[in-house]
């Protein structure tokens, strides 16, 4: 994995650029003094007229424009590498996530790749936009001011040279070790800040056992203290700031004294080289700090980048798909074969030797305790996660020889919590069908799931807004909606994870019916959580521990299996 | 503004920290222009070669000013510093005291749990208010105006020339930066929401989109949204470095234009050659400060609309409640005789009623189950006898005094509660129960653990914030103990066990129902087992009671109830 310098070094033509602008703007630096230098020199002791320094001051003027000028071009520079490493990153997060996603939100982390995507990725910018050009400028600059200092004025050269190497071995020494103390400081802050936050969403608790008038006097206490904590290690980091100013001015009062007494003492310096000195050592300085201040501009940066390598690391396989054609009016026949899969290497959960046989129009339910790896095999049979070993087979030749949207076509899902998409109400049942849908077909699929008379009792109808933005539905609502998804596009196979709670009335009747109704043209695979489900079921796969332990249909498995027998009669006691 | 001003105040409660950093801000200010004065009048000084001594005295004095102007930069970023946590904290108080009256009824009203800590984060915001927008300028006028009244002493011209440039480069200048600032700043949120709809929508709905082949769409989408929102963004940067390099570049001008007049004034022998390179460092060295004007109006922005939206939040609330009428205090001792009497409830802002035409009795020490899907309205019903909102239409008597003419505290006081989704603060288990009742022994403590068989924790484990580290379950038997340790007489269980098994549910209800022998309880029931010896069970659906009776009753009925109770049965 490479690392923000690596990034920014993949922009080679823009890096010269900067240095490039770097010295263009020292140039101009240098320029200005000089000029400033020589106006004050010419009407000070030359007493020349005004008229005479007309053009120098047009000329500072211009070298002034120019300084700012390359700062900015330089800052823009740092912009669009920034813009360019931010695209990139959220381009290579897209293909990861969008490769295979589906573990993921089934580990249930989608919230925070959100934030990945999003926050963690725009932390990297002040790398690119701050420090970067802010490096070079620091560090090419004090060097050219130098080499003028020493063309000019040896001695000056030679004062700087011996003090300024204190500026960073002092950084080094304690300035480092501050700033982390500082940083673990400001961590605690938003800590901190954290417990305001559990304290507000308490406050509902607090407020029911009387005691939220205690709070306040905690919050207050807390975040003063906090306040003497805090401003103890600042004040470290302050008076370093002040040692630093403190050897700066130091080494430019060194500087002064020099040039005065050789100016007074010895008269073998003129104004003009003394003034020039004593205007460029500060430049030196403030350019040196600079450098330190930047590296502390990165360092948020660097933070941000290692969460991203993290994300981007690990290797996902995506699953495969040729260019086959399915026949789309009958279901075709599946077959797993050998099938093993886990979520990940350090996951112990996994599904092994899968082995199964289901013939068109066959009704087929998986059922299993919590976390036997019921939803994990419908995810399987589903196309969407890759198999770690063995294959499924579509009418005996492998699937992986078909294409991804002939299968993809073929096939609904019915989660137990279907996404809504922000649209409206049509928009979102019409992501279930292949073409694009006419309302009346809308409106024909949202009556047979049930959901019509609901949806017309809206002021707005099939084009209320839901989703995100929108009205919020229901679980068993969102379900009739899916299942509206399902008689749109009329799928030759049905994945159905039923709902583990017990829905109203209404729904429960219409999930039923509509299933029988979907079944019809189609094989349907549910994820049992229904006794009626599996009594009409041809063949029920019983899993256990991510393993299919027997099958057969529920008289077969009542007589055979034991467990099978034993979970029934639990299940009819009503506990 | 306004809203500024609210924070000013809050703000103004510790004086002493403002007035020290702006007088500090104000001497290191001042010294370093006068450090840099006197160091061009000393090189000019010594161009004309004056005795040794005059020398001596200026280099003196060139590091006394040094020396004083670090010192009190390093006093101004101390109190500064001090005076914004000290404010901070006066805000979260403030904030605190001002949201805490509106709670619970506030959670309800924002649904998205963000609100809070968005609020959190505009607190934080707040903090730069002080730092970076109420001080500064204030310093900087200070420093601009003993500037001023220096240079008056050797030229009106330049000091003219000072003042114009400072009222450019501090007013106007960074006035016009707000104006368009507002509205690169608003495209930059609204490409930044769009884009983080997009993929959340992608991420959260990634297997829908696979299977219904929307992906391919969605991620061109997404690509795009990720696009606009980034050029939105480059605009924002390149907006803010153009503003700032413009800024820096306007006060230099202002400084050539001094050097310029000055220099016309020394060639016309109107002020005499030694001051030129003075003035001139002056002007620099007191332009170096208003460049961090350029970034003031951003600072502004963000404050003033953290403070508005917390005003808001704070605001809006109040006209949703009731007027505050001097309230009657329950007090009972004993369960009391609670009557529901036609009771319906639409939620402010909408519609359709959340509950219509409810009515039932809890005689003293009755036990009486609430069932239902979900959406049926059970929670908001617990809600209204918790008086979280005002009941609107009907009436809720506890002892034949109106719920509504009785205070919130007082009803909270005499109340058990467990709701859904409970809160856990962090800190340890002990803290988390301490607060039922006060002088709580770790005794009783540990007893109530064991009952709701949570002994393998003990009171100084580590809770999490909203008590992460702990199971769904785990939470649920802690809320109870919670209400377990309070022992007030009524009690009001909102689906108290859903994440607990059957076992363990058992086991923690014959308890519970023990220590309540003499209480009126009312439990809102996700499932339907363990109800054959309520008093009555009252079932409903969408905001409607449907039945009531006794379990038997109901069961003998074959109504909804029946129904229910055999879908269940099939559940697995």
């Amino acid at each position: 994995m490479i690392g923000l310098k690596d990034m920014a070094k993949k922009q080679k033509e823009k890096l010269i650029l900067l240095v490039f602008f770097a010295i263009l703007s020292g140039t101009s630096t240098i320029g200005q003094n000089y000029l400033f230098v020589t106006i004050v020199n010419r009407i000070f002791l030359k007493n020349d007229s005004f008229f005479e320094i007309i053009p120098l001051l047009f000329g500072l003027l211009a070298v002034l424009f120019a300084r700012t000028f390359f700062h900015y071009l330089s800052g823009r520079i740092g912009i669009r590498m920034a813009s360019k490493v931010k695209r990139d990153l959220r381009n290579s997060l897209l293909h990861k996530f969008s490769t295979n996603p589906v573990q993921t939100s089934i580990q249930g982390q989608s919230g925070q790749k959100v934030s990945v995507m999003m926050d963690v990725v725009d932390e990297v910018d002040s790398y690119f936009s701050n420090y970067i050009p802010q490096l070079f400028q620091a560090s090419i600059i004090p060097i050219m001011i130098l080499f003028v200092i020493f063309t000019e004025h040896v001695a000056t050269g030679v004062i700087i040279l011996i003090t300024a190497p204190f500026i960073p071995i002092f950084m080094m020494v304690i300035g480092f070790k501050t700033k982390d103390k500082t940083e673990e400081q400001l961590d605690k802050m938003s800590a901190f800040s954290g417990k305001f936050l559990d304290t507000l969403q308490g406050l509902t608790t607090l407020k029911l056992f009387g005691q939220s008038v205690e709070q306040k006097e905690a919050i207050r206490k807390g975040s003063l203290g906090f306040r003497e904590a805090t401003m103890d290690v600042l004040k470290v980091a302050f008076q370093n700031s002040l040692a630093l100013e403190f050897i700066s001015m130091l080494s430019i009062g060194l500087v002064a004294l020099e040039v005065a007494l050789r100016m007074i003492v010895f008269q073998d310096l003129s104004f003009y080289t003394g003034f020039l000195m004593l205007v460029l050592a500060p430049e030196f300085y403030t350019k040196l700090r600079d450098l330190g201040s930047a590296f502390h501009t990165g360092r948020g940066s660097m933070g941000a980048f290692k969460r991203l390598e993290y994300e981007l690391a690990s290797s996902v396989q995506p699953v495969e798909w040729g260019e086959g054609c399915l026949n789309s009016t009958t279901p075709p026949t599946i077959e797993l074969c050998r099938v093993e899969f886990s979520y990940g290497e350090d996951d112990t959960f996994s599904l092994k030797n899968i082995n199964v046989l289901i013939r068109p129009f066959e009704q087929v339910a998986i059922v299993g305790k919590t976390g036997s790896g019921k939803t994990t095999l419908l995810h399987v049979i589903a196309g969407l996660v890759p198999l770690s070993k063995g294959e499924v087979l579509l009418n005996e030749s492998p699937r992986k020889l078909y294409s991804e949207k002939a299968w993809f076509d073929g096939i609904s899902y019915i989660s137990q919590d279907p996404y809504l998409f922000s649209g409206t109400i049509a928009e979102n049942i019409a992501v279930g069908g292949n073409t694009s849908a006419t309302r009346e077909d809308i409106m024909e699929a949202a009556q047979k799931a049930g959901i019509s008379r609901l949806v017309e009792s809206l002021r707005n109808g099939y084009d209320t807004p839901i989703g995100e933005a929108g009205r919020g539905l229901s679980g068993g609502e969102r379900q009739r909606i899916a299942i509206a998804r399902a008689f749109l596009k009329n799928p030759s196979i049905i994945l159905f994870d039923e709902p583990t709670t017990g829905l109203d009335l209404q729904t429960e009747r219409i999930l039923q019916s509509s299933m029988k109704e979907l079944s019809k043209k189609s094989t349907v695979i549910t994820v049992a959580h229904r006794l009626h489900t599996i009594k009409n079921a041809d063949m029920i796969l019983f899993m256990d521990n991510g393993e299919i332990i027997a099958s057969g249909t529920h008289n077969e498995l009542l007589k055979s299996n034991e467990t099978y027998r034993n979970m029934v009669s639990v299940q009819q006691g009503g506990l | 503004m306004k809203e500024l001003i609210t924070i000013t105040k809050i703000m103004f409660v510790e004086k002493r920290d403002i007035i020290i950093s702006i007088f500090c801000g104000f001497i290191a200010g001042t010294t370093a222009i006068g450090l840099f004065a006197l160091s061009g009048y000393l090189i000019s000084k010594s161009a004309l070669v004056p005795p040794i001594y005059t020398l001596m005295i200026l280099v003196a004095s060139v590091k006394m000013l040094g020396i004083i102007s670090a010192l009190s930069r390093y006093g101004e970023r101390y109190f500064s510093h001090r005076g914004t946590f000290t404010m901070l904290s006066h805000l979260r108080v403030s904030f605190y005291e001002r949201l805490e009256p509106l709670a619970p009824s506030i959670f309800q009203r924002y649904r998205s749990g963000d609100l809070l800590s968005r609020i959190v984060g505009d607190v934080e915001t707040l903090q730069n208010f002080f730092l970076r927008v109420f001080y500064p300028p204030i310093v900087l006028m200070f420093v601009f105006l003993s500037t001023i009244f220096f240079t008056a002493f050797f030229s009106i011209e330049v000091t003219l020339i000072i003042l114009v440039g400072f009222i450019l480069t501090t007013f106007i200048f960074p006035a016009i930066i707000a104006f368009k600032q507002r509205k690169v700043e608003r495209r930059v949120r609204e490409s930044r929401g769009e884009l983080s709809t997009e993929i959340s929508e992608f991420l959260f709905g990634f297997r829908d989109l696979k299977i219904y082949q929307k992906l391919e769409i969605k991620e061109s989408r997404l690509r795009h949204s990720a696009d606009v929102y980034l050029k939105e963004q480059e605009h924002e940067s390149v907006h803010n470095l153009l503003s700032e390099s413009a800024n820096t570049f306007l006060s230099l001008v202002v400084s050539v234009t001094v050097l310029a007049f000055g220099a016309y004034l020394v060639a016309t022998e109107q002020l005499d050659g030694i001051f030129l390179a003075m003035l001139v460092m002056v002007s620099l060295t007191a332009f170096e400060n208003t460049t961090s004007m350029s970034v003031f109006p951003s600072y502004l922005e963000d404050s003033r609309q953290a403070a508005t939206r917390l005003n808001n939040v704070v605001r809006t609330e109040q006209e949703y409640e009731t007027p505050k009428k001097s309230k009657e205090k329950l007090s009972i001792t004993k369960s009391p005789y609670i009557r529901v009497n036609e009771v319906s409830f639409a939620f402010p802002d909408e519609t359709r009623d959340t509950l219509s035409d409810i009515s039932f009795t809890l005689p003293p020490g009755s036990k009486t189950a609430v069932v239902g899907p979900s959406g049926s309205g059970k929670s908001t019903l617990m809600q209204l006898l918790l008086q979280m909102y005002p009941v609107n239409q009907g009436e809720i008597y506890i002892n034949n005094q109106s719920l509504n003419s009785l205070s919130q505290e007082s009803i909270w006081k005499n109340t058990n509660v467990v709701l859904q989704k409970n809160h856990f603060f962090y800190g340890t288990i002990r803290q988390n129960l301490m607060f039922a009742k006060n002088g709580l022994t770790d005794e009783e403590m540990k007893n109530i653990l064991e009952k709701v068989k949570l002994s393998h924790f003990t009171l100084n484990d580590q809770v999490l914030e909203k008590g992460e580290n702990l199971s769904g379950g785990e939470k649920q038997r802690l809320a109870i103990a919670r209400v377990l340790l309070k022992k007030a007489p009524i009690w009001l269980l909102d689906e108290p066990t859903s994440s607990i098994d059957a076992l363990t549910e058992k086991y923690i209800y014959n308890y519970l129902f023990k220590e309540a022998k003499e209480d009126t309880v009312v439990l809102i029931s996700h499932r339907l087992t363990g109800l054959e010896s309520m008093d009555q069970i009252i079932v409903m659906e969408s905001g409607r009671i449907v039945e009531v009776g006794t379990f038997d009753e109901l069961m003998e009925k074959k109504g909804y109830f029946y129904e229910m109770k055999q879908i269940e049965q099939s559940v697995f």
